[in-house]
C-alpha cells in the first residue's frame, strides 16, 4: 500500500514540475498569413463591447480566412479568469490586457509574446518611443500601448446647476462643496474602495502634490514615507467628515456591492461626481441623458500647484506565447491599433488613441472629441508622473483599501493605518521586486 | 437443447478490473490527482507562471502569523456555529407541518422546496442584495411596522445576518431529508402515546425526536460541511466586508488563488481548511457517539 501511495506521489510531483513550463511551446513567425481562428479577448463596459464587435464584424468581412472569436466581459473577475488561463497555456492569441499584467505574468519578459518578432504585419512605427517603452519588460516588447489615460474627475452637470455651483479647482473648493450639498443630502463626489480602488489614488494625488514624491517608483521602490500615508488618509478622512463623499457604510448599505455607474445614487444626480479614467468614463455616461456628465478640472492646490496627477498606459494589447498563429494575430492586432476604418469605429472607446494614424482618423472625421478628449486635454497641461505598475497590483489594492476601510470605520486611527499599510507594503514590495 | 449462457467479457480474473475501470480512471484523474497534488503544491510558492519553488512547510508557517488567515478561520466556525443549529431546528419545523395529512400538502412541499432549486444563482443573490440595501425592500418593511431601518452592510453582525437568512431560506434539501424519516415513524407509536394520555409536545420528545437522531446527525454532519466551505454568497453579497466581518476561509483561497497568485499558499489553505473540516465533523461523531445509533 505505502508503496502505491509513494508512486502515485511520485506521478503528480512528476507532472507538477511540468507546471508553468506547460505551454504548448514557441511558434516563430512564417511571414504568411493563413488560413485560422483566433480568439481576442478584452473587458470593459457596454460601449466598449458594441464598438469592438463592430471592429471584429468588419476585421471579419475584410479577412474572411481568418476568423476572430471575441471573449470579453466586465472588469470585476477578468484577472482571475485571464491568469487562471495563462497558468493552463489556454489563453486567447490577443488579449487586451492591464498595466500591471505585465509584472504578474511576464516578470522576465517571457510570458507574453515577443512584439518586436512580428514587424512584418504589426506596424510600430506609429507609436512614440516612450509610449511602446511602457510595454516593455526586461529589454522585450511584451504590449503595445493602446492609449495613455490618466484619471480625471467627472461631474453630473444637472445637479451642479441645480446647486448653482461651479465645478472645484482646488481641494478646498471641493472640500466646500460638501457642506453646500450637504443640506440636500446630496454629495459633490465619490470615491469607491472596490476594484476601481480610487479613494486611496485620489488621496495618493493629493500627497504627491504637496510632497512632490513619487508614492510607488518605476521600479517598484515606496516613494512614500509613513508620514506621507498618513497624510493621504488624513484626507481621505477630511473628505468624508466633510459630507464631500460618502462613508464606506453609507456606500455599502446604499449599493451592496453594485458598481456606482449601475447604483441608483449615482443615476439619480445624488452622487453628482466621480474619479475615473478617460478610457472608461463612457460606461458613467451612458448611465445618464446625454451631455450630463462633464469633464471637470484637475484640482489643485490654493497656490495653483497643479501636478501629483498621474498618467499610464490605461490598456495593452498582447499576443499570447502559445498562439500557433503569430503572424495572424500580429495582423488582427494591427487593424486594432492602426485601420483608420477601424478607429472610426472603436471611437474613444480605449480611450484617445496612441497610434498616430488612428488619432489622425478619429480627428479627421471630428471624432476625437468627448470626456475622453477632453480628459487627455487637461491632463497634458499638467506636469503628470507615470503611474508605477506595481501600484496597481492586486495585493497592493488590498492593502490600500484595508487602510481606508479601517479609517473610514474609525477602528484604526490614521497613524495606526498608516504603519500597518507602510509595514504591509515595503515587505511586499520586497518580496516581489525579487 | 438448453442455450448456454456465454458471458461477453470472458470470466477471468481480469474481468472485475475491467468493469471498474471507468470509475477508477475517473477516481485517479479527479479526486486523487487534485488531491494529492494540491498537497504538494501547498510544499511550494508558486505564482502559476514560473516554476514552482520547494518551500518546505513554510505555508503552513505562515499561515499561524497570517491574520487574514486567523480572521477568515473565526468568521468560518462563526458562521458554521450560527447557521447550523438555526437551519436544523427551522427545517425539522417546516418538515413537521408539511408532514400534516391536509388536502393540496404536495403543492405546499413542491413550494417550499423551489429555494432549494434556485440556489444561491446570480439572480437570486442580485434579488437578495437588494432587498437589504437601505431603502430595499426588508427596510420599507421594517419601517411599515413601526421600527427603525437597520444598515444591513455596514455592520458586521448585520451582513452576516443576510448570509445566514439566504442560507436558512434554501432548507429544502434539509426539510425533505427530515421529512422522509418522520413518514417513516409508524402511526401506531403516537396512537399508542395518545391512549396513555400522552401530549403533542410530549409525542414530539418522547418519539419523534428519539427516532429521528440519526436523521439529525446526517443533516448535522451535511450542513456543517458546506457551511466551513461556504464562497458564493458573501462573495456575492457582501464581498467579505464589512472589515472583513462575513469574509470566510473560501474567500481567501479564492482571493490568494487567483486575485494574489499565490498558489501554494492557496493549496496549504485548503488542506487547513480540509483538516479544520474534518477535525470538526470527527469532534461532532465524538460527542454524539452515546447518544446516537450507527448510522
Amino acid at each position: 500500500m505505502k508503496k502505491y501511495i509513494l508512486t502515485a506521489a511520485a506521478g503528480c510531483l512528476a507532472s507538477l514540475s511540468a507546471c508553468g513550463g506547460s505551454r504548448s511551446g514557441f511558434t516563430p513567425p512564417d511571414g504568411t498569413l493563413d488560413k485560422c481562428t483566433l480568439r481576442f479577448s478584452w473587458w470593459g463596459g457596454d460601449d466598449r463591447h458594441e464598438a469592438t464587435l463592430s471592429a471584429i464584424e468588419l476585421w471579419n468581412e475584410k479577412h474572411p480566412d481568418i476568423t476572430i472569436v471575441p471573449e470579453y466581459g466586465g472588469w470585476d473577475g477578468w484577472t482571475e479568469k485571464v491568469g487562471t488561463q495563462l497558468s493552463g497555456g489556454t489563453e486567447p492569441d490577443i488579449m487586451q490586457i492591464n498595466y500591471d499584467w505585465l509584472i504578474s505574468f511576464s516578470s522576465d519578459g517571457k510570458g507574453f509574446y515577443d512584439l518586436e518578432l512580428l514587424t512584418d504585419y504589426l506596424d510600430l512605427t506609429q507609436f512614440d518611443s516612450e509610449v511602446l517603452s511602457f510595454g516593455e519588460v526586461g529589454g522585450v516588447l511584451n504590449g503595445v500601448t493602446v492609449s495613455v489615460s490618466g484619471r480625471g474627475l467627472f461631474y453630473n452637470s444637472e445637479t451642479y446647476k441645480h446647486f448653482g455651483a461651479e465645478y472645484p479647482k482646488t481641494w478646498s473648493e471641493l472640500i466646500d462643496l460638501g457642506e453646500k450639498f450637504h443640506k440636500e443630502d446630496i454629495y459633490p463626489l465619490d470615491v469607491d474602495i472596490q476594484s476601481g480602488g480610487t479613494a486611496w489614488y485620489l488621496a495618493v494625488v493629493y500627497v504627491q502634490q504637496q510632497t512632490g514624491k513619487q508614492f510607488i517608483t518605476i521600479d517598484g521602490e515606496l516613494g512614500f514615507t509613513e508620514e506621507d500615508i498618513k497624510a493621504a488618509l488624513d484626507f481621505y478622512k477630511k473628505l468624508e467628515d466633510g459630507h464631500v463623499i460618502r462613508t464606506i457604510d453609507m456606500r455599502t448599505d446604499e449599493d451592496g456591492t453594485a458598481a456606482l455607474y449601475q447604483s441608483p445614487e449615482f443615476i439619480d444626480g445624488r452622487v453628482a461626481g466621480v474619479l475615473e479614467w478617460g478610457s472608461s468614463v463612457g460606461k458613467y455616461e451612458m448611465t445618464l441623458s446625454e451631455g450630463v456628465l462633464e469633464a471637470g478640472p484637475m484640482l489643485s492646490d490654493d497656490s495653483g500647484k497643479s501636478g501629483g496627477w498621474m498618467i499610464k498606459p490605461s490598456l495593452l494589447y498582447a499576443i499570447s506565447r502559445n498562439t500557433k498563429n503569430p503572424d495572424e494575430a500580429a495582423a488582427f492586432m494591427d487593424f486594432m491599433l492602426n485601420d483608420t476604418e477601424a478607429a472610426s469605429l472603436l471611437g474613444t472607446t480605449r480611450g484617445i488613441p496612441a497610434s498616430r494614424t488612428a488619432e489622425e482618423s478619429l480627428e479627421k472625421s471630428g471624432r476625437l472629441t468627448g470626456l475622453a478628449q477632453e480628459n487627455d486635454a487637461l491632463l497634458e497641461q499638467l506636469d503628470t508622473m507615470t503611474i508605477s505598475p506595481y501600484m496597481e497590483l492586486a495585493q497592493m489594492k488590498e492593502y490600500y483599501n484595508t487602510a481606508i476601510e479601517k479609517v473610514s470605520y474609525n477602528s484604526a486611527d490614521t497613524a495606526e493605518a498608516a504603519h500597518e499599510m507602510y509595514v504591509s507594503i515595503t515587505e511586499y514590495l520586497e518580496r516581489i521586486r525579487k | 437443447m438448453k442455450k448456454k449462457y456465454r458471458n461477453p467479457v470472458g470470466v477471468s480474473k481480469y474481468t472485475g478490473l475491467l468493469l471498474i475501470t471507468p470509475f477508477l480512471a475517473g477516481f485517479l484523474l479527479f479526486t486523487l490527482y487534485p488531491f494529492v497534488s494540491s498537497f504538494l503544491l501547498g510544499l511550494t510558492e508558486y505564482d502559476g507562471i514560473r516554476q514552482p519553488e520547494f518551500t518546505g512547510f513554510g505555508n503552513f508557517r505562515k499561515m499561524l502569523g497570517d491574520s487574514s488567515f486567523l480572521n477568515a478561520a473565526a468568521v468560518t466556525l462563526k458562521y458554521t456555529a450560527v447557521l447550523v443549529p438555526l437551519k436544523l431546528i427551522f427545517s425539522l419545523l417546516a418538515a413537521l407541518t408539511l408532514n400534516m395529512e391536509i388536502k393540496g400538502i404536495g403543492v405546499y412541499r413542491t413550494i417550499f422546496y423551489i429555494p432549494s432549486i434556485l440556489g444561491s444563482n446570480l439572480a437570486v443573490v442580485i434579488m437578495w442584495q437588494f432587498l437589504f440595501t437601505s431603502d430595499g425592500l426588508v427596510n420599507q418593511l421594517l419601517e411599515l411596522c413601526g421600527l427603525a431601518p437597520v444598515g444591513w452592510y455596514g455592520d458586521s453582525a448585520h451582513a452576516m445576518g443576510i448570509i445566514v437568512l439566504l442560507r436558512l431560506w434554501e432548507f429544502g434539501s434539509t426539510m425533505i431529508i427530515f421529512l422522509n424519516a418522520l413518514r417513516d415513524i409508524p402511526c401506531e407509536y403516537y396512537e399508542a402515546a395518545k391512549v396513555d394520555g400522552c401530549g403533542k409536545i410530549r409525542s414530539f420528545f418522547s418519539i419523534t425526536l428519539p427516532l429521528l437522531k440519526n436523521v439529525i446527525f446526517l443533516n448535522l454532519i451535511l450542513q456543517v460541511i458546506a457551511a466551513m466551505q461556504e464562497f458564493n454568497a458573501p462573495y456575492m453579497i457582501t464581498g467579505g466586508g464589512p472589515l472583513k466581518g462575513t469574509y470566510t476561509l473560501g474567500m481567501l483561497i479564492y482571493d490568494e488563488m487567483f486575485k494574489y497568485r499565490e498558489m501554494g499558499y492557496a493549496n496549504a489553505l485548503s488542506w487547513v481548511m480540509f483538516t479544520l473540516i474534518a477535525a470538526v465533523v470527527a469532534a461532532a461523531f465524538g460527542f454524539t457517539k452515546r447518544h446516537r445509533e450507527d448510522i
